[in-house]
C-alpha cells in the first residue's frame, strides 16, 4: 500500500525545470533510493515533497491526503519528517537539546502552551530524548555541545532529531555523504533497523554501495524527469541509467 | 542549562546595588538609574525578536507606541496609570502584529529594512498629529505615575517603580528563555528550515517573540512618559532603535544578561554625551571596538581575560586550554 504518492510533480525555475512530472510511489515498510547525477532535481523533489517549496504543479498523497501546499511544519506534523544534507543542527546546543526539538512536534504544545508551561521539560521527555540518543548510539554525547561532535555523529544526530519527531515516513537526504567505510556501513544498520521499527525510508544518496546494499526498490532521475525505476540490480544494469552516469561512450562520438 | 547559577546571582546583586542608589546618591543619580532601567527593558525585551536571527532597528517606535497612548490616556481621558500603562503595552504590542504578521516572513536585511521604515513613519505620525500629540512643540503635562491611587511624587519612589518593572520584567523574560519556547527561538535563529522541519511554526513563534518584545518596549515607553512627563518625537528615532540593538551587540548575545549588561555600561558611559552629537560617536565607537576585539560582547570579557592571563604566564609552548 502506497505510504506516499506524487503524480506528476513539476517545480519549474523560470523557464528550467528542474523536477519535470516526476510520478514517484514509495509503498509502506520500503526502503526507497532515489538516485541521480548531480544537478538531477533529487533534492528539489525531497524540497517538494516536505512544503519547503512549492509544486508548480502536480500532487502529493501523504497517507491518504492531498498535502500538496501545505507548510513544511504542517507535513512534519502529518509524520513526514526529512533531515538535511550536511550537517544543518542546531550546532550551538546540546545533541540532547536537538533531539528535544526534534521531541517538540508531540509535547502537544503549540505557542500558547509553551508560553504558559510551568515545566521547561518533563521529565519523561527526557528519557524520550535520551531513549532516542541511546537508540542511535550517542548516548554518551548527550550534553555535549553539537558542534563539538566528530562529523560521523552529528550526520546521526541529524537522523535521531527527525526520529524524535516520529515520521512514519523518513525522508534521508545524502545521510552517509562524507563518511568512511565504517561510519556508512553503520549508518545503514541503522536505517535498516529504524525500517524494522515501521518507518518507511526515502533515500537520496551518492555512495552507490550504500544505495545498492540497503534499498529495495531505486528510482533514478535524470535532467529533472525519472529515468527508471527498479531494483537495484535492474538499475545498475540498466543502458539507460549507466549512459545517465557515464556519458554514451565512443559510438556516441 | 551551563552556568544557570551565575545569572540569579547576578541579577540578586544588581537588585541589590540598585536599592541603594536613591539612599546613595542624589536626586541626578536617581534620575540616571531610572533611565538606564528603562534601556535595560528595553534592551533585554528585544533579545527573544534577536535570538530567532530578526533583525529588529525598530523597538524605538513600540516604546513610543506605549509611550504616547499611556499618556494621552493618563492626560486627557485621566486613565489611572496602571492602567494607561497597560494600555500603552497592549496598543504596542497589536502594532507589532499588524507590523509583524506581513514583514516577519522576511530574512535579515530585508526584515530590517522594514523596522527603520517603520520607526520613521511612527516618527512622523507623532509628528505631524499634532491636534493630539501636539507634534513638534512636544507633549508635556503628562501626570506623575501612580499606584493603587497614591500618587509617585518623589523622584526616588518613581525609580522604585521602574526597579520593580525591571526586575518583572527580566524575570519573565528569563523564565521565557529557559523554557521551551526558549530552545525554540534559538533554534529558529540557528537553522529555520531545521526547526520547520521538525515541525516547528516558524513564522507564529517569530510572531510571538516579536509582539512579546513590543509589550515590554511599550512598558517601558509608558514608564518613561510619566517620568520624564515630556515627549519629544524626534527622541524615539531611529537613533534610539540603533542604541537598543547596540545594548544587545555590546553586552553580548550569546547569553540572557548580555543586554542588560549592555544596557547598564553604554547608558552610563554615555551619560554625559546625552542628547549631544557625541552620543552617536560614542555608540559608534562602542560597537566598532566590540566587532573588532570582543565579538562576543562585554559578557565574555572575563573569560577573554582569563585567557589572555594564561597565555602570558604560559610562555612555554603549552596548547591553549580554549582550543
Amino acid at each position: 500500500m502506497a505510504i506516499l504518492e506524487a503524480r506528476e510533480l513539476t517545480r519549474l525555475f523560470g523557464g528550467l525545470a528542474a523536477v519535470n512530472r516526476v510520478d514517484l510511489t514509495v509503498d509502506k515498510g520500503e526502503i526507497v533510493g532515489l538516485i541521480g547525477p548531480n544537478g538531477a532535481g533529487k533534492t528539489t523533489c525531497f524540497n517538494l515533497l516536505t512544503g519547503f517549496l512549492r509544486p508548480t504543479r502536480g500532487s502529493i498523497i501523504f497517507d491518504g491526503q492531498d498535502i500538496t501546499g501545505l507548510r513544511p511544519h504542517q507535513i512534519a506534523a502529518r509524520g513526514l519528517v526529512r533531515t538535511f544534507q550536511l550537517t544543518t543542527l542546531f550546532q550551538e546546543m546540546t545533541a540532547l537539546e536537538n533531539v528535544l526539538l526534534g521531541l517538540h512536534l508531540h509535547s502537544g504544545k503549540g505557542p500558547r502552551q509553551v508560553l504558559f508551561s510551568r515545566r521547561d521539560f518533563p521529565a519523561d521527555e527526557i528519557a524520550r530524548g535520551r531513549d532516542v540518543l541511546e537508540f542511535t548510539g550517542l548516548a554518551s554525547h548527550a550534553d555535549q555541545l553539537t558542534r563539538n561532535l566528530p562529523h560521523g555523529h552529528q550526520r546521526v544526530l541529524g537522523i535521531a532529531m527527525a526520529l524524535a519527531a516520529q515520521p512514519r515516513l523518513l525522508l534521508l537526504d545524502e545521510p552517509v555523504t562524507g563518511m568512511n567505510l565504517d561510519e556508512s556501513g553503520r549508518v545503514m544498520d541503522l536505517v535498516r533497523t529504524i525500517r524494522s521499527r515501521g518507518t518507511t525510508i526515502l533515500l537520496v544518496e551518492h555512495n552507490m554501495k550504500a544505495v545498492m546494499g540497503t534499498c529495495e526498490r531505486i528510482v533514478v532521475l535524470n535532467f529533472g524527469q525519472k529515468l527508471t525505476e527498479g531494483t537495484p540490480s535492474q538499475v545498475s544494469t540498466s543502458p539507460a541509467v549507466i549512459q545517465a552516469y557515464l556519458g554514451t561512450g565512443i559510438d556516441h562520438a | 542549562m551551563r552556568r544557570k547559577l551565575g545569572v540569579p546571582i547576578v541579577l540578586a546583586m544588581l537588585a541589590a546595588l540598585a536599592l541603594l542608589v536613591p539612599a546613595l546618591g542624589g536626586d541626578y543619580y536617581v534620575h540616571v538609574f531610572a533611565l538606564v532601567f528603562t534601556n535595560v527593558i528595553l534592551a533585554a525585551s528585544l533579545r527573544p525578536s534577536l535570538t530567532c536571527g530578526q533583525l529588529n532597528i525598530g523597538h524605538s517606535a513600540f516604546m513610543s507606541v506605549g509611550a504616547y497612548t499611556s499618556a494621552l490616556l493618563a492626560k486627557n481621558l485621566a486613565v489611572p496609570f496602571e492602567i494607561s500603562l497597560l494600555c500603552g503595552a497592549l496598543l504596542a504590542t497589536l502594532v507589532g502584529l499588524a507590523i509583524g504578521y506581513p514583514s516577519l516572513r522576511l530574512r535579515g536585511v530585508y526584515f530590517a529594512m522594514v523596522t527603520v521604515a517603520f520607526v520613521e513613519v511612527i516618527r512622523l505620525i507623532a509628528q505631524l498629529w499634532v491636534s493630539l500629540t501636539r507634534g513638534m512643540s512636544g507633549l508635556s503635562g503628562i501626570p506623575k505615575p501612580s499606584v493603587l491611587g497614591m500618587t509617585l511624587t518623589s523622584r526616588a519612589s518613581q525609580y522604585y517603580l521602574v526597579v520593580g518593572l525591571t526586575l518583572v520584567i527580566l524575570l519573565v523574560l528569563w523564565k521565557l528563555e529557559h523554557s521551551r519556547l526558549g530552545l525554540i527561538w534559538k533554534s529558529i535563529g540557528m537553522a529555520d528550515n531545521l526547526a520547520q522541519s521538525l515541525g516547528v511554526n516558524i513564522a507564529r513563534h517569530k510572531l510571538l517573540a516579536f509582539m512579546l518584545g513590543c509589550f515590554f518596549a511599550g512598558t517601558a515607553g509608558a514608564f518613561y512618559a510619566h517620568f520624564i512627563r515630556f515627549l519629544f518625537p524626534p527622541e524615539f528615532g531611529f537613533l534610539m532603535a540603533t542604541n537598543i540593538l547596540v545594548y544587545n551587540y555590546v553586552g553580548g548575545r550569546g547569553h540572557f544578561v548580555g543586554p542588560i549588561v549592555g544596557a547598564t555600561f553604554l547608558s552610563l558611559l554615555s551619560e554625559p554625551f546625552r542628547g549631544s552629537p557625541y552620543e552617536t560617536i560614542f555608540f559608534s565607537i562602542a560597537m566598532l571596538l566590540t566587532i573588532l576585539f570582543l565579538p562576543g560582547g562585554l559578557i565574555t570579557l572575563p573569560r577573554k581575560l582569563a585567557e589572555l592571563r594564561s597565555w602570558r604566564t604560559a610562555s612555554a609552548p603549552t596548547p591553549s586550554p580554549a582550543a
